[in-house]
């Protein structure tokens, strides 16, 4: 599965060149839009399809991601953060909303039980990319409730105080969890590349 | 043992991942607006977060590709911010009001320029006759043969609409959609030309959001019309960057 993936090349390249991209699918461009789509569906769609699980679903919201792209690129602004953070936070939100949507939450309920797991198995699928690696390698360096706190809230979907419930500790603590596990995740990211 | 009102910044992480409901979501972004050191802290913990994604990649559906590429070509583009006041600020200093190229819309719209005129003056019509000669003065700019109708836009919101009489050196001014200002300010109206900038006066207050034909006369070659946010008594010269800005057009 992992072959195929597109954009094989490590996305800390990509990611500074999708700024570059966005400035001209502002203007208009296609063929720049296309190079978006070929650089971060991959990512978006498996971002989209672990948060909202639903097959259908993920793709729907992994084309919403992607035309919001192409409508606001213009609005990106760099002074605000890096393009690839831009476009994940879009690709998060979309996720997220869905599954926070009214419809969705009978089948969160049956999901909180598999979660946790299913990190293992991400795991698994990433051997062969280079960011994924390097990702995977921060996240053991967190703590083990600092882990949970965020992969349950990124992944899951879950409010922090949904993930203090699933945990079964304070919602302070997990506020705390996730602010460190966090910085400690950004400050690994960034020593390690 | 009650959990004590927490430090906001410890939200943060909560935040970045978009953890947050939607209230706790808009208490924090209310703090960071007030909080530089938030703002940057949050912007790189997002960006750490962003990289989570990294792991779950996964192929999309082969077909998805030609759907987005083809929803795309469909679907216009939102036109980017227009920063006026950002950038008149940095010219603000120099002599004179080095005006950025404001996007004026001529003629194109000139049919619903018109009628909003027209209805804007029918709702003025009361005013207009007390100020019989006033309203003289402002119909022969309007149908000026040479009249030129312009309208531009307001940051960070709004519209003001001229129509201008290059013979006549006099343009009629409306606004429309301004921010509402305290009573303690007014919006005032400058000509600024290479050698000098003066005073047109100030907007009359706004009704339904709109602000009444007001006319601004004494118009030179090369002359740039703009709008800032003064106190109520009106200044001497500029001192804010203008919310709005338009290059008349020399005949």
């Amino acid at each position: 599965m992992t072959a195929e993936l597109p954009g094989e090349r490590p996305r800390k390249a990509a990611g500074s060149e999708l700024a570059g991209l966005l400035a001209k699918v502002a203007r208009g461009d296609e063929a720049a839009f296309a190079g978006v789509y070929d650089h971060f569906a991959g990512v978006v769609y498996g971002l989209v399809r672990r948060v909202v699980r639903d097959p259908a679903q993920s793709e729907e919201v992994t084309q919403e991601v992607l035309l919001e792209v192409w409508r606001t690129a213009s609005r990106f602004d760099p002074s605000q953060g890096s393009a690839r953070s831009w476009l994940m936070t879009l690709a998060h939100r979309r996720a997220v909303d869905r599954v926070r949507s009214a419809q969705a939450t009978a089948k969160r309920e049956a999901r909180a039980a598999v979660t946790a797991a299913d990190y293992d198995v991400v795991v698994e699928e990433v051997e062969t990319r280079l960011d994924a690696q390097r990702v995977r390698r921060c996240l053991e360096s967190l703590t083990e409730l600092q882990r949970e706190s965020v992969t349950l809230a990124y992944y899951g979907g879950y409010t922090y105080r949904e993930v203090a419930a699933l945990l079964g500790v304070a919602v302070g603590t997990v506020k705390t969890r996730m602010r460190d596990g966090l910085i400690r995740l950004r400050d690994c990211l960034g020593t390690d590349s | 043992m009650r959990l004590r009102r927490t430090d906001p910044h410890t939200l943060a992480g909560a935040y970045a991942l978009d953890a947050l409901g939607e209230a706790d979501r808009e208490k924090f972004e209310r703090h960071l607006l007030g909080c530089e050191a938030c703002r940057a802290e949050a912007a790189s913990l997002r960006d750490a977060a962003g990289w989570l994604a990294e792991p779950a990649a996964a192929v999309p559906p082969p077909r998805l590709r030609g759907q987005v590429l083809a929803e795309a070509a469909r679907i216009r583009q939102r036109p980017p911010p227009v920063r006026v006041t950002g950038r008149a600020r940095r010219s603000w200093h120099g002599v004179g009001w080095r005006a950025p190229r404001l996007a004026v819309a001529i003629a194109g719209a000139g049919m619903l320029l018109a009628l909003a005129l027209g209805t804007l003056l029918i709702d003025t019509q009361h005013q207009l006759r007390v100020q019989e000669a006033h309203s003289g003065e402002i119909a022969a700019i309007m149908n000026a043969p040479d009249a030129d109708i312009m309208t531009v836009r307001a940051q960070p919101h709004g519209s003001a609409t001229v129509v201008m009489s290059h013979a006549a050196r006099a343009l009629v001014l409306t606004t429309a959609r301004l921010p509402a200002l305290p009573s303690t300010e007014c919006y005032q109206v400058w000509l600024m030309g290479t050698h000098r900038t003066k005073s047109a006066g100030r907007l009359p207050p706004p009704k339904q959001g709109m602000t009444a034909p007001m006319i601004v006369a004494g118009l030179a070659a090369g002359d740039r019309m703009g709008v800032t946010v003064e106190p109520t008594a009106g200044a001497a010269s500029p001192s804010s960057p203008p919310v709005l800005m338009l290059a008349l057009p020399s005949d």
